[in-house]
Order: C-alpha cells, then sequence, then structure tokens
C-alpha cells in the first residue's frame, strides 16, 4: 500500500498549525520503531521517525531521525533536521536550515543549508504553470484575424472597378 | 577516535625543530599564516590563516574557526571550525563545529554535525580509498 499526501503546494499551508496537544505546542507526528511509510508525507509541525521510511518527507518544523530508524529519500525541514546516532538517511536530496548529524550516524545524499534555500511559499508557482501555457495556445489565434483584414481590403477595389463599368453603360 | 582524542589532548614536544604531539609531526599555521598550493604531509595539520590549493596529510586537520580555506582537504580525522571552500575527505571522521562553513563535497567514514554548522554539498558516506597523493 501507497501512502501519499498531496504536495503542500496544492493547498494553501494553514495559517495556525492544526495542534493535537492540549498545550497549543505545534503539531506532532511520530512514526515508532514499527511503523513503516512508503511515499510521500507532508506535516505542519514537527516529525520524528524512529521506524523505516521510503520516500519523501517534508516538515515545516523540526524533522528528527531517531533510534534506528532509516529514512531513504528527500528529507526537507523548515527548521531543523536531526539524525541520531544509529539511524540512517540514505540517497536523497537534504535541504534544511539546520543540521545535526549524530557520530555514527549512516548519512548520504546532497545538503542544501540556509534560510534562504527554503521557501514554504513558493510551491503553490507549479499550479499556475499551466495558465501560461493556456496563454501560449491563444497566441498563434492573432496572426489569423490579421490575415482576415486583408482579405476585407481587396473586396472594396473590386467594387470601384465595377462602377466604372456602370457608367459606361449609361453613356452610350 | 583514539587519534583524534590525541590531537586535542596529546602533550607537543619540539625536536629537530619539529613541534610533534604524541611522536607524530604538527605543522602548525597562525591565524596570520598564509598557505598556498600544495601539501603533502606525514603528520598533522593546524590550518588557521588562509589556506588555498590542496593539502594532503596522513594524519589529522584541524580548521581553527577564523581559518578562512579553500582547498582539498585530506586527512585521517577532520575537524572544521572555520570557513572551507572544497572537498573534503576524512579516512576516519570528519566533524563540524558549530561555526564551522563547509561548501564541499564529503567523503568521509564517520561524520558528525554539530548544531548550528552550515553545510553545502553531497555527502557520501563508507569506507574511503586512498587517493592518488602523489600526483
Amino acid at each position: 500500500m501507497t501512502l501519499s499526501t498531496k504536495r503542500p503546494g496544492s493547498r494553501p499551508p494553514t495559517p495556525i498549525p492544526a495542534g493535537n496537544g492540549s498545550n497549543g505546542q505545534r503539531n506532532s507526528v511520530v512514526l515508532g520503531p514499527r511503523d513503516r511509510l512508503v511515499g510521500q508525507l507532508y506535516i505542519e509541525g514537527n516529525l520524528r521517525v524512529s521506524g523505516t521510511v521510503d520516500g519523501e518527507l517534508e516538515a515545516t518544523g523540526d524533522i528528527e531521525i531517531a533510534g534506528g530508524g532509516k529514512v531513504s529519500g528527500a528529507v526537507t525541514a523548515y527548521e531543523r533536521l536531526v539524525v541520531g546516532s544509529q539511524a540512517s538517511l540514505i540517497g536523497g536530496n537534504v535541504r534544511v536550515a539546520r543540521l545535526t548529524v549524530e557520530d555514527g550516524a549512516t548519512f548520504t545524499g546532497k545538503v542544501t543549508m540556509g534560510k534562504p534555500a527554503i521557501e514554504p511559499p513558493k510551491p503553490p508557482e507549479p499550479e499556475r504553470q499551466p495558465l501560461p501555457a493556456a496563454v501560449v495556445v491563444a497566441e498563434p489565434v492573432k496572426p489569423i484575424e490579421q490575415k482576415v483584414a486583408p482579405v476585407q481590403r481587396k473586396v472594396a477595389p473590386i467594387r470601384q472597378k465595377v462602377a466604372p463599368v456602370q457608367q459606361k453603360g449609361k453613356r452610350r | 577516535m583514539d587519534v583524534q582524542e590525541a590531537v586535542a589532548e596529546g602533550t607537543a614536544s619540539v625536536e629537530n625543530g619539529e613541534v610533534k604531539r604524541d611522536g607524530r609531526k604538527q605543522f602548525s599555521m597562525g591565524a596570520g599564516d598564509i598557505l598556498e598550493g600544495k601539501l603533502i604531509y606525514d603528520g598533522s595539520l593546524h590550518a588557521d590563516g588562509r589556506v588555498e590549493g590542496e593539502v594532503r596529510v596522513s594524519g589529522n586537520i584541524d580548521v581553527a574557526s577564523g581559518a578562512n580555506v579553500k582547498a582539498l582537504l585530506e586527512g585521517a580525522n577532520v575537524t572544521l571550525k572555520g570557513t572551507v571552500e572544497g572537498q573534503v575527505t576524512a579516512h576516519d571522521k570528519l566533524t563540524l563545529g558549530k561555526n564551522a562553513r563547509l561548501s564541499g563535497d564529503i567523503v568521509v567514514r564517520r561524520l558528525q554535525i554539530d548544531d548550528g554548522a552550515t553545510l553545502n554539498g553531497h555527502v557520501r558516506m563508507g569506507d574511503v580509498e586512498h587517493q592518488a597523493s602523489g600526483q
């Protein structure tokens, strides 16, 4: 079974993180040691993984890969990523603002760091891309209209030629 | 790990004009020192000031917090506290301190990144092959 959630760009981020804690803290999701996720996961809040993930993770808060957690795939944390001493993160692009890798962790992949690298408002842009495509389709229509106009102009001179013929007939 | 601790806690001695720590040679730079070019050294390096080029040592490399390094670095244990631009190879362990800034690809056996460090580059982990240092 594949568990897949929509990318953040497909819906506007909730202004107030949907808190499930009674103390008003940000949303927090935990994947335990026996849990397994295959697919994509987007969390508005923090994510703690001590199970197995084969896919993409994205969280607006922190992501912690703890215990014997194993993640294969891209990881994006708008705040902090922690890879524990017995955890592994393999193969994916890692985009984070802050990064901690504990000694003993297995860590492979491309790392991009720094606040400018992560801009949460950006994901909606790909949805707007179909609109420019529609405009491109409309452009070829304009040249067709322009071709029609010259045809009408050609008709007018023909009428002018006809008129002199009638005048000649009247004279006879 | 034993080797790394030896650098941090080892006692220094001077023999024949060479600074040695626990019997290993130590190439030690100061904050105003500049190294440009290629250094192949049988011992450890404490890099400070400015380093540009290529550094391959058999021992450890320690980049000080104020150092500015634009070089390929290869050593047993590599500890970064300053700014480094270039590929880093650690035959054992690479440590990025909290003020370290590294832009470059990494090949390491073990990796530790402290909170506050900045890393931009590709990380490959596993046994590190000895690269031809004589070239």
